[in-house]
């Protein structure tokens, strides 16, 4: 059956299944490798897991409403660039920060404009942009990387507030504006709404083209927090900087039981989706499998997933018009 | 007999080289119930998504309460007191049934300029509307998808309710219902005419039609080819009208 639009229990089947499998990955990785349950590493995965997390976010507002983004990663990519060019230039911390959003917030727009005006599903137009924005960052880049930048917006983000670093305020504070948008704002059922069907939304009196805005919007500026947050950490930009992350992103939310279709969704399944893919994604490469089957495993999972939810009937393409032939 | 609510005047509606709907004029009264009638594909859908705002007509012009109005979306005319239950019963089987009945115009309370859901009032209103509209539903927070299909359509008149509507429009809204609920829905489109509401009423079903309906229009090839009061006609006049075989429609048809 549908999921409720309203958590009624505290988790969901799926959502349970999911922190399961964490628990089981995690004794399984612990008992092989030495170097997996150091604390040490827990906080590798934590700090690898940020800036899926964020795009996750966005990404779920996404599906949920029956759209995707497959060039977000670019987009933080970009913005990344945005914002290590402001901490090249000396530009404050704080300013250099919130150039990071306010990118990915422009570039949102640019993606909705395409899509939504357009009228082209998401999933071609932004495969459009992905193409168009990897030559971006590669012109802008002009093949050379943007490195030893700037200390100060990692010292800032790491700065204490009550015991605890800003960046995880941060963080925490972006999950709970998603959440409240989502479950307690009419944007959140409109999005559902949209989702289910657009034709049905419109009758009833949504403004379509507004709330698509608004996702698109937000995602890109999620996709712009983790920018800011990917520049802190590492203090350089490459070409290939988020190329992985729109796979990583759809995988962990469909995961985490948010429909590919849209209609329903789930933000706890997006962080435990996040957390067992840089689990999984950690685990292999300390037992010594090679970084190159990364995408292969989660673009692995990401099919099975999906093919699970056809096969048991919860999911139909041909509802789409998606012939899978 | 009260003044028109609503006065359509030669509507006329295209799609790319398809013709639905071509110079209808009709008139929609507070307190009566109107029925059309017409074969399949007569363009009576198309009609009422005209007046609702989900199509903009190719030809022609609305009047509300004498006031040209002109529809740019169903949020116009349901701000014009005009409600419609589609055929296809356009409520999201993903939402529950208070945010379906609210769907697109919610109550809500603004903090620092954020609009939040007022979900207790909107709970509650709902258990009162479905109360007084007698359906039995065990669990109002359930998706709509999983209500049946008279469940749904007292979802969907709790919703036309809920605007307030002076006219609501229903297409085949006892189309997919038993026997027991669809008393249940024509009892209340009588009460709904009652209330003082203009109700326009889709069916192929004539005997429902000529148990609640004031007035009859019949649709044929996107025209309007008649229209009787139920004190005036017989049903089988009506048959002969949507089949064509009354000399009326023939000498109509010849003419054109
Ligand atoms: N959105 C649309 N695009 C193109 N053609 C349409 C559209 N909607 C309706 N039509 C066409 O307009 C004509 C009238 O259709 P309409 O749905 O109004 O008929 P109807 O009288 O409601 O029939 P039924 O009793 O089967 O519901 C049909 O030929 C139909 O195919
Ligand atoms: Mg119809």
């Amino acid at each position: 059956m549908h999921r409720l639009t309203q958590a009624t229990s505290l988790l969901t089947g799926r959502e349970l299944i999911l922190l399961a499998a964490c628990v089981v990955i995690t004794i399984a990785f612990a008992s092989v490798s030495p170097v997996f349950a150091t604390p040490e590493n827990a906080a590798t995965i934590m700090r690898n897991s940020v800036e899926l997390l964020l795009i996750g976010l966005g990404m779920t507002l996404l599906l949920a409403m029956g759209g995707i983004d497959v060039s977000i990663g670019v987009v933080m990519g970009l913005s990344a660039i945005a914002v290590g060019r402001a901490l090249g230039a000396n530009l404050d911390p704080a300013l250099a920060a919130a150039i990071g959003p306010l990118t990915g917030a422009l570039l949102g727009l640019v993606t909705a404009a395409v899509v939504v005006l357009g009228r082209i599903p998401a999933i071609v137009g932004t495969l459009g942009l992905l193409g168009v924005y990897r030559t971006a960052i590669f012109v802008v880049l002009g093949g050379q990387w943007l490195s030893g930048l700037p200390t100060g917006l990692t010292e800032m983000l790491g700065t204490s507030l009550v015991g605890v670093p800003l960046s995880f305020w941060v963080i925490a504070l972006a999950y709970l504006a998603v959440w409240l948008a989502l479950r307690r704002t009419p944007f959140g059922l409109h999005l559902l709404a949209i989702g289910n069907s657009e034709e049905k939304a419109r009758l009833a009196g949504i403004s379509v083209t507004k709330v698509r805005f608004a996702a698109f919007l937000i995602s890109g500026m999620l996709a712009g927090l983790a920018a800011t947050f990917y520049v802190a950490t590492y203090r350089n930009v490459e070409m290939t900087t988020g190329s992985t992350l729109a796979l990583d992103a759809i995988a962990a939310v469909v995961l985490g039981g948010t429909s590919i279709l849209g209609g329903r969704c789930s933000l706890i399944g997006t962080v435990l989706g996040v957390m067992l893919l840089r689990i999984l994604q950690n685990g292999l490469l300390l037992i010594g499998v090679p970084s190159l089957w990364q995408t292969v495993v989660t673009g692995g999972l990401l099919i099975a997933v999906l093919s699970f939810e056809a096969l048991a009937g919860r999911l139909s393409f041909a509802k789409l018009g998606w012939a899978s032939r | 007999m009260s003044e028109a609510f609503l006065v359509a005047k030669g509507i006329a509606k295209r799609f790319g080289g398809l013709t639905a709907l071509s110079d209808v004029d009709l008139e929609i009264r507070a307190g009566e119930v109107l029925a059309l009638l017409g074969d399949n594909g007569a363009g009576k859908s198309t009609f009422i998504k005209v007046l609702a705002g989900a199509h903009p007509p190719s030809e022609g012009q609305i009047l509300v309460a004498g006031q040209p109005v002109s529809f740019a979306s169903p949020k116009d005319a349901a701000a014009s007191g005009i409600a419609t239950i589609f055929q296809e019963l356009a409520l999201s089987e993903n939402l529950s049934i208070s945010e379906n009945v609210y769907l697109g115009r919610e109550l809500k309370h603004s903090v620092l300029g954020v609009p939040f859901l007022r979900r207790k009032e909107m709970k509650q209103r709902v258990a009162e509307l479905l109360k007084e509209l007698d359906a039995h539903i065990s669990d109002p927070e359930a998706p709509v998808g999983s209500l049946s299909g008279g469940q749904r359509q007292s979802v969907a008149i709790c919703r036309a309710l809920n605007l307030n509507a002076k006219l609501v429009i229903m297409d085949e809204p006892t189309a997919a219902l038993a026997v027991a609920e669809t008393r249940k829905v024509l009892a209340l489109i009588r009460k709904l005419a009652e209330r003082g509401c203009a109700v326009v009423l889709i069916s192929h079903n004539i005997s429902d039609v000529f148990e609640v309906a004031d007035r009859m229009v019949v649709f044929r090839r996107g025209r309007k080819v008649a229209e009787r009061l139920r004190a005036e006609t017989e049903l089988e006049e009506i048959v002969a009208l949507i089949t064509g075989a009354h000399p009326d429609v023939r000498a109509l048809e010849k003419a054109q």
